[in-house]
C-alpha cells in the first residue's frame, strides 16, 4: 500500500466535518473501550497477565534470529512451506507465482493487516484471479473500494444505508434502509457461494509458536475457519514479530489479546493449524505455505528506542481509547496502521520525513499505554519520533522542521539562556504585543506566530515580571514587620 | 546464502549480534512450564476433569449460556436422543450430518432423527482406504454446504470460557460443525477442563509425545459479527443457533 502519511492534516480535517463518520467513531468507544475497561475489571489477574504477555514479547523480539529459525524447521517439519520475504512487493510475487502454478480461480482472504502492506487483493485481481475479502468489515470496504480503517472493524465508518447501497443491488438511495441483521444476511449468502468454489485461502496469523510450527488465528465470524476447511491451499501472511515460543504461551496472549480487541473474554472461534490436512481427513488443504515478511520491521528492531513496537499484537485498543483517532478517523493515519501504534510504526516503515505530522497528532494523555495489552510506552515514542523530526541529529533526511520553526527556537533559546537578555525581552515583548491585545488577550497575531492564535488566544505577557512582583512583596512584608 | 539464511543473518544483524543467540536454559520454554512439567500438568488435568466432573459441568453451562450456547440437559441417553431429533424438527431440517463421536452412537440418535423423516449423515466417506481423494472431499464438501444441522460430540469443553474444542480429524470433519445453519454439540461429565491452561499443557504434552492434531477449532458460541454499525448480529458464516445438549448428572 502506498503511504499518504503527508495528508495527514487533510485527511483529519475532512473526518472532522463529517458528522456521519464522527458518529459512527462513537462505536469504538461505547463498544469496544468500554467493553476492554469491563472485561480487565472482570479478570482479577488482568495486571498479572499483561506483565507476562509483554515477558513473552521482549524475550522473543530480542531472539527474533533464533525463533524464526526454529518456527521455520517446524512448519517444514509439519510438511508446511515457508517463504521469507524481505519486502511486500517480494511477498506478493511469491503468493501470485504459486496462485498461477497451482491454477486458482478464487482466493478467499481472510483479514490480515499483513496482507494489506502488500495490497494483496487488488495484485491478485490483476492478475485475472477472483480475490474475495471475507471478514464482513473488510468485504464492505473492498466494494467500496477504500482501505481499512480500524485494525478490527475496517468498516465502522460506514452507516447502514452506505452499506445497503454497497452490498444490495436493488437498494436505491431513499429506499427504506434494511436492518443490520438483513443487511448481514445478505452477505451470508453472497459469500457462501465464494467459499464453496475457493480454491485458495490467505489469511493472517494472529500467533505463531515456534516450537510445534503452529499457527492460531482469531475470529468471531467464521470465516477463518472456512479459510482452513474448504480451499486445498491454505497460505498464511505474517510479519516476522507474530512468534512466540510454546504452545502454552497461547492461554496468556489469547485472554489479553480477545479481551483487548473486544471486550470479549473468549472470541467465538480460535483455529490452530499445524500443517497441512491428514491424509485420511475428507476436507482440509493440502498445502500450507507461511510467508514471513520483514518490510522495513529490521528498522524498528535495530532501533534500541523503537523495538518496543515489534510487540504489539494489533489488538486496537490503543485505536479505541485515543481520543484524537476517535476524531480524525483511521483513514488520516494515511497507512495500514492507524492510531497511536500507526503513528510509532507508519514514520519508521514509510519515512518519518513525510509521516511527521503523526506523532504530533497526538495529546501525550497516555491512555493508549494505559491499555495496551503488552504494556507498549507509545507516548516516549511519539516524543522520540518528535524529537527526531524536529532536529534531524539520528538523520538528517529525517528532519521536517521548517527553516523558520528552527530559527524562531534558536533564538526562543539565546533570549532564555541569559538573565539580561530575558529580562530585555520579556519587557520588549509586552510592549511589542501591547497594540495587537485586546482586554490581556491577543486573538489575532501576525506570522510567524499566527498557527498559533488560528485555535486558541496567546495571553498577554505581563505588567511586571516575577521578579518585580517579588521584590515588591518582600518590601510590603518588610515595611509590616517594621511597623512598631 | 539461502533466501532464509539470508533473512535471518539480517535480523542477527539488527539485534546487533554478530551470531544467534540461543536462549538459555530452556529455549522455547521461557514462561512455560519444562518439557517434564507440562507432562504432569497433562496429566493432572485429565484427573480433575474426572475427580470434579460435576462442578465443572455446572460451570461450563454457565459460562456456555454467556457465550451464545443455547444450553439442554438430559439424564438418559434416549432423551438426548428425542431432543436433538426435536431440535432438528425445529428447524425442519431435511439433511443431518453428524460426527463419529462415541457419545453420538451410545444414543439413539440415528433411528431417533430417521423417524423424523430426515435423511442422516455421517462425515466419514464410505471408503475404507486411509487417504481420500479429491473427489470424496468434493462430496464432502456439498454435504456439508447442504446439511440443515450439523451434530458432533466434544473432545474437550473448557468451564472458564464456555468453549467446546474439537480437533479435526477421520469421522469428524472441519465443516460439519461450520458450514450448516445449526450446530449441536453433545456433552458428557469427564470432558470439561478448568481453563484455557489446561487446555494448551495438554496440547503441549501431545506435541511433546508427538500425538499433536492437524489442527484444531476452539468454539465458543455462534458465529458473530459487528461489523455492520458496531451491531453485533450472530451467524455471518458459521452457524446462527448452535446448542449444546448436556447428557446425565442433571
Amino acid at each position: 500500500m502506498k503511504p499518504e502519511t503527508k495528508e495527514f492534516r487533510s485527511k483529519a480535517a475532512q473526518t472532522l466535518k463529517n458528522k456521519t463518520v464522527l458518529q459512527s467513531l462513537e462505536h469504538v468507544y461505547t463498544g469496544f473501550h468500554e467493553g476492554r475497561l469491563k472485561a480487565a475489571a472482570d479478570t482479577p489477574d488482568w495486571e498479572d497477565l499483561r506483565t507476562k504477555g509483554k515477558a513473552i514479547k521482549d524475550h522473543t523480539i530480542a531472539h527474533l534470529d533464533y525463533y524464526l529459525g526454529l518456527l521455520a524447521d517446524n512448519v517444514e517439519k509439519n510438511d508446511g512451506h515457508v517463504f521469507f520475504a524481505d519486502d511486500a512487493a517480494e511477498a506478493r510475487k511469491h503468493i501470485i507465482d504459486l496462485a498461477h502454478t497451482r491454477e486458482i480461480k478464487t482466493v478467499i482472504k481472510s483479514k490480515s493487516m499483513v496482507s494489506e502492506e502488500m495490497a494483496l487483493a487488488d495484485a491478485l485481481i490483476e492478475e485475472g484471479i477472483e480475490a474475495v475479502e471475507t471478514d464482513l468489515g473488510e468485504y464492505i470496504i473492498q466494494l467500496a473500494g477504500e482501505t481499512p480503517y480500524h485494525l478490527i472493524a475496517p468498516a465502522i465508518h460506514k452507516s447502514r444505508q452506505e452499506v445497503a447501497a454497497l452490498l444490495d443491488d436493488n437498494f436505491t438511495v431513499g429506499d427504506p434502509i434494511p436492518g443490520v441483521d438483513e443487511l448481514t444476511m445478505l452477505a451470508r449468502a453472497k459469500l457462501r457461494a465464494v467459499f464453496e468454489r475457493a480454491d485458495m485461502s490467505v489469511t493472517g496469523v494472529n500467533f505463531a509458536v515456534a516450537e510445534s510450527g503452529s499457527i492460531a488465528i482469531v475470529t468471531n465470524e467464521g470465516n477463518g475457519r472456512m479459510s482452513t476447511s474448504v480451499p486445498r491451499i491454505h497460505v498464511a501472511v505474517m510479519g516476522m514479530e507474530k512468534i512466540i515460543p510454546s504452545i502454552q504461551d497461547l492461554s496468556t496472549m489469547l485472554r489479553i489479546l480477545i479481551r483487548s480487541a473486544t471486550g470479549q473474554r473468549i472470541s467465538s472461534y480460535i483455529t490452530m493449524v499445524n500443517g497441512p490436512r491428514k491424509p485420511d481427513e475428507e476436507e482440509g488443504p493440502d498445502e500450507f505455505h507461511l510467508v514471513i515478511m520483514n518490510n522495513g520491521r529490521d528498522k524498528l528492531l535495530a532501533d534500541p528506542q523503537m523495538r518496543e513496537s515489534l510487540n504489539c499484537i494489533r489488538c486496537g485498543a490503543c485505536l479505541n481509547a485515543c481520543p484524537v483517532y476517535r476524531k480524525v478517523g483511521g483513514h488520516a493515519y494515511g497507512w495500514v496502521y492507524p492510531g497511536p501504534i500507526g503513528s510509532v510504526v507508519s514514520p519508521v516503515l514509510t519515512g518519518l520525513k513525510d509521516a511527521h505530522d503523526l506523532p504530533n497528532g497526538s495529546s501525550l494523555c497516555g491512555a493508549c499505554h494505559e491499555v495496551c495489552p503488552v504494556k507498549i510506552n507509545i507516548p516516549r515514542m511519539l516524543l522520540e519520533l518528535r524529537w527526531r523530526a524536529a532536529e534531524g541529529k539520528s538523520d538528517p533526511a529525517e528532519r521536517a522542521s521548517s527553516m523558520k520553526e528552527r530559527m524562531l527556537w534558536k533564538s526562543w533559546r539565546i533570549g532564555m539562556m541569559g538573565r539580561r537578555r530575558f529580562d530585555f525581552g520579556a519587557r520588549i515583548s509586552r510592549f511589542l504585543m501591547r497594540p495587537i491585545s485586546k482586554h490581556g488577550w491577543i486573538k489575532k497575531a501576525p506570522p510567524p506566530v499566527s498557527g498559533w492564535t488560528t485555535t486558541r488566544d496567546f495571553p498577554l505577557v505581563a505588567a511586571k515580571t516575577l521578579k518585580q512582583r517579588l521584590a515588591a512583596r518582600k518590601k510590603s512584608v518588610d515595611a509590616n514587620r517594621n511597623r512598631p | 546464502m539461502t533466501d532464509r539464511a539470508k533473512f535471518i543473518s539480517g535480523v542477527t544483524t539488527s539485534l546487533g549480534h554478530s551470531e544467534v543467540h540461543t536462549p538459555s536454559p530452556e529455549p522455547a520454554t521461557a514462561f512455560s512450564d519444562s518439557d517434564e512439567d507440562a507432562k504432569l500438568k497433562a496429566a493432572a488435568a485429565l484427573a480433575v476433569a474426572t475427580d470434579r466432573a460435576n462442578e465443572l459441568i455446572e460451570q461450563m453451562a454457565k459460562a456456555a449460556e454467556n457465550t451464545g450456547w443455547q444450553v439442554h440437559r438430559v439424564s438418559n441417553p434416549e432423551d438426548a436422543a428425542e431432543l436433538i431429533a426435536d431440535i432438528c424438527r425445529g428447524y425442519d431440517a431435511t439433511s443431518v450430518l453428524r460426527s463419529t463421536h462415541g457419545v453420538l452412537t451410545d444414543i439413539p440418535l440415528d433411528v431417533a432423527v430417521r423417524d423424523t423423516g430426515v435423511t442422516i449423515d455421517v462425515t466419514e466417506s464410505t471408503d475404507p482406504g486411509d487417504t481420500t481423494d479429491s473427489s470424496e472431499r468434493e462430496e464432502a464438501k456439498k454435504a456439508a454446504f447442504s446439511a440443515d444441522v450439523g451434530i458432533t460430540g466434544v473432545d474437550y469443553a473448557i468451564a472458564e470460557t464456555g468453549t467446546v474444542v474439537l480437533h479435526p480429524r477421520k469421522g469428524l470433519s472441519r465443516l460439519v460443525s461450520l458450514a450448516p445453519p445449526a450446530h449441536i454439540a453433545v456433552l458428557r461429565p469427564g470432558e470439561v477442563l478448568e481453563s484455557l491452561d489446561e487446555l494448551f499443557a495438554m496440547e503441549r504434552a501431545d506435541f511433546l509425545s508427538g500425538t499433536l492434531s492437524g489442527s484444531m477449532n476452539l468454539i465458543s458460541g455462534p458465529s458473530k459479527t459487528g461489523d455492520i454499525e458496531g451491531t453485533i448480529v450472530t451467524g455471518i458464516h458459521g452457524p446462527l443457533e448452535v446448542h449444546l445438549v448436556i447428557l446425565g448428572n442433571s
